[in-house]
């Protein structure tokens, strides 16, 4: 029974963290980002039941949530002239429903392999959605894309969702669920085959399993949660285009099941947090915000294949006996020097990009005129990079001594 | 009735004949070795019946009905489990997860996404004696990938058991162990295949003799000889394959290593 307590203890929390957000930060910024981080949130945990727990490698995830966001805009349209006529809050479910159509169909071929195959045939069907969608243009809209307007349905509760803040609630709600279903799919068997067949494949046939048939339930899963996050992007924006369903949609949300960590099931919506937090927040202080994502994410597959979660989960032995209070200062005497690496290396890519012009660099003014300034993060950035090589070596030891194999903690560990 | 009936199978790869026109009959409950030089075709015998590959001619009945062309699923459904020469487990599962997973199909569990395993009291049980069976119970929780090396064999043989499997095939199960462990792979391979049919390919001459009812010898291909120890001990021709040497119980093979059939790459 006390599992089973704890366990819903952290759903509430987050149920409550979702709910209680725009009390804690109510600008409209906040407002706009807490809605891009909703969605976001549902796309990514669909990706990840194929990368991180079917072992399906897809470059073309954007298709579903694509597919479902255009319908949903023309299900409002239909609200909009009383062709059809239900609150708006049951939209996510039709870009659900349309994701998973198009799962059931595309998957009945893509999941007879795993590997490069999936990977190849996911990035052609993603192309070539993207392209008929310039083709088909009554259901597509060209290259303006569809818009519709989300007021006309009837009233939820007095609620007409003229605001984003009423959407975002409707998306909070809508992640909670979406969250649950897809956590508690990984525990059914369903669920838990599709981690033996990406672990093993042919050994899963050999207990009783088609490892296509266990792909393809994975692959329809994901294509309805992707189709319900792009319902909710839908009546966020109230418009959608090519934009959407196209390879640098599906790159993304690669990128942030990756880096927030494929092999937890917490890791995608870390992800889904950090690159909208950087898109929208670095976005409006450099223009060079997708470099750094790209650094960020050749940094995390060189140094944290497990992504974030990873990141956070290494420390759960250390935490488990009670050092973790003793990485803390190994932790600042290395990370302070490498913010400074960091900031010093930023700092001469964005003289490199502001060539002949002065600007402001957290509130430093910098010119790239200036052989000083030029020299000046050169020299910081060979101290911090030199200090960080000296002092990493005491963190490596902390680390080890935090984590060493003694007796009475490997007895707790398991307790 | 038998259990497992080969006739008249063959299987060519290109030109290469690797297996040519065997037939085997296996009764319930016998334990069956297959025994033969490396290269003469043990593993490609093993996926022909379990499915990996299709026999280019004959017939393979399990319990009277014709297996041949079946895919491997199918097959284990029927009751058919194996156990493979590399060790083959799901390794970022936990130890727990890979027995529950084999045992999945049998209780019926399909591939349903509406039950929660967390609440399924008996699965989970089952789960949990075959661990105690295996001697793994005190590893549940430690990815299986993590185990030491006779602990994966465990392992397997434990998820072959776990489909609840009538015949059960084993692919070499104590290559690559020290003395000890193979000792006590062959005892839980004993305590495990209990009232079960046992197919095995084997090298250790000291455990074939030791453990099987019937041996049946394959040379390049063929069933050269088919009967109980004692009689292919005696057999001129198993003699002359094994070049003059009589297979002996000898005590140090156990440990060789071998190079892999040229099938089993």
């Amino acid at each position: 029974m006390k599992p089973l307590l704890q366990k819903s203890a952290v759903w509430f929390a987050y149920l409550g963290v979702l709910l209680g957000l725009p009390l804690l930060f109510d600008s409209i910024l906040a407002i706009t980002i807490f809605n891009q981080m909703a969605i976001a949130i549902i796309f990514a945990l669909s990706y990840n039941m194929l990368l991180g727990q079917g072992g399906m490698l897809s470059f073309g995830h954007a298709v579903y949530f694509g597919l479902g966001g255009f319908m949903a805009v023309h299900t409002l349209v239909m609200i909009e002239y009383e062709t059809v006529y239900f609150s708006i809050i049951y939209i996510p479910l039709i870009g659900g429903l349309i994701g998973l159509l198009a799962a059931i169909f595309i998957g009945s071929f893509s999941t007879h392999k795993a590997g490069t195959v999936f990977a190849m045939i996911s990035l052609g069907i993603g192309e070539l959605v993207a392209a008929s969608s310039l083709i088909f243009v009554s259901f597509f809209g060209g290259e303006a894309g569809v818009n519709a307007d989300r007021t006309y349905g009837p009233p939820f509760f007095g609620v007409e969702f003229f605001q984003d803040v009423e959407i975002y609630y409707l998306a909070a709600v809508w992640v909670f669920i979406a969250t649950l279903f897809m956590y508690l799919f990984t525990q059914t068997p369903a669920g838990r085959m599709a981690n033996a067949v990406r672990d093993n494949p042919e050994r899963a046939e050999f207990i009783g399993y088609s490892a296509r048939r266990v792909r393809f339930i994975s692959f329809c899963a994901s294509g309805f949660f992707a189709g319900i996050a792009g319902g909710l992007f839908a009546l966020n924006y109230e418009f959608i285009t090519e934009e959407n369903l196209n390879a640098v949609t599906s790159g993304r949300v690669l990128l942030m099941a990756y880096i927030g960590g494929l092999g937890y099931f917490i890791g995608p919506i870390i992800g889904a947090v950090i690159l909208t937090l950087m898109n929208s927040l670095l976005s409006n202080y450099t223009e060079l915000w997708m470099l750094y994502l790209g650094i960020m994410f050749v940094l995390t597959v060189l140094f944290l294949p497990r992504g974030f979660a990873g990141f956070i989960m290494m420390h759960r032995t250390a935490w488990i006996r009670g050092k973790l209070r003793s990485l803390l200062l190994p932790y600042l005497i290395t990370g302070v020097p490498a913010l400074l690496f960091a900031t010093a290396g930023v700092a001469m890519i964005e003289m490199l990009h502001h060539e002949g012009e002065a600007f402001h660099f957290l509130g430093l003014p910098l010119d790239s005129a200036n052989l000083l300034h030029w020299l000046l993060c050169a020299v910081v950035a060979t101290f911090a990079y030199l200090g960080c090589k000296r002092t990493l070596p005491q963190l490596q030891e902390a680390w080890e001594s935090a984590n060493a194999i003694d007796e009475a903690g490997e007895e707790r560990e398991r307790s | 009735m038998s259990m497992l009936s080969l006739q008249n199978v063959s299987k060519q790869f290109g030109e290469t004949r690797i297996i040519r026109d065997v037939s085997l009959d296996i009764t319930p409950g016998e334990r069956h070795a297959i025994i033969g030089p490396n290269g003469a075709g043990k593993s490609t015998l093993f996926h022909l019946i379990s499915g990996k590959y299709q026999p280019t001619s004959g017939k393979i009945l399990f319990r009277n009905e014709e297996i041949q062309g079946k895919t491997p699923f199918a097959i284990a459904r029927l009751g058919l489990a194996r156990s493979f020469q590399v060790t083959n487990i799901f390794p970022r599962l936990s130890v727990f997860e890979n027995i529950r997973c084999g045992l999945l199909w049998k209780e019926g569990f399909g591939y349903s996404f509406w039950h929660l395993l967390g609440r399924q009291g008996e699965l989970n049980a089952k789960a949990r004696e075959l661990l105690v069976e295996i001697g793994l119970a005190d590893r549940a929780d430690y990815p299986a990938g993590e185990l030491a090396y006779a602990q994966q064999r465990a392992l397997e043989l434990g998820i072959a058991i776990a489909s609840g499997a009538d015949l059960i095939m084993l692919d070499e199960p104590v290559a690559g162990m020290s003395h000890s462990e193979a000792e006590s792979a062959v005892a839980l391979i004993r305590k495990i295949t209990e009232g079960k049919t046992l197919i095995m390919v084997e090298h250790d001459m000291n455990i074939v003799f030791d453990v099987a009812d019937r041996i049946s010898v394959l040379v390049y291909g063929e069933i050269i000889a088919s009967d109980t120890p004692t009689a292919i001990r005696a057999n001129p021709k198993v003699q002359e394959a094994y070049l003059g040497e009589v297979p002996t119980a000898s005590t140090d093979s156990i440990s060789d290593e071998k190079p892999e059939d040229i099938d089993g790459a």
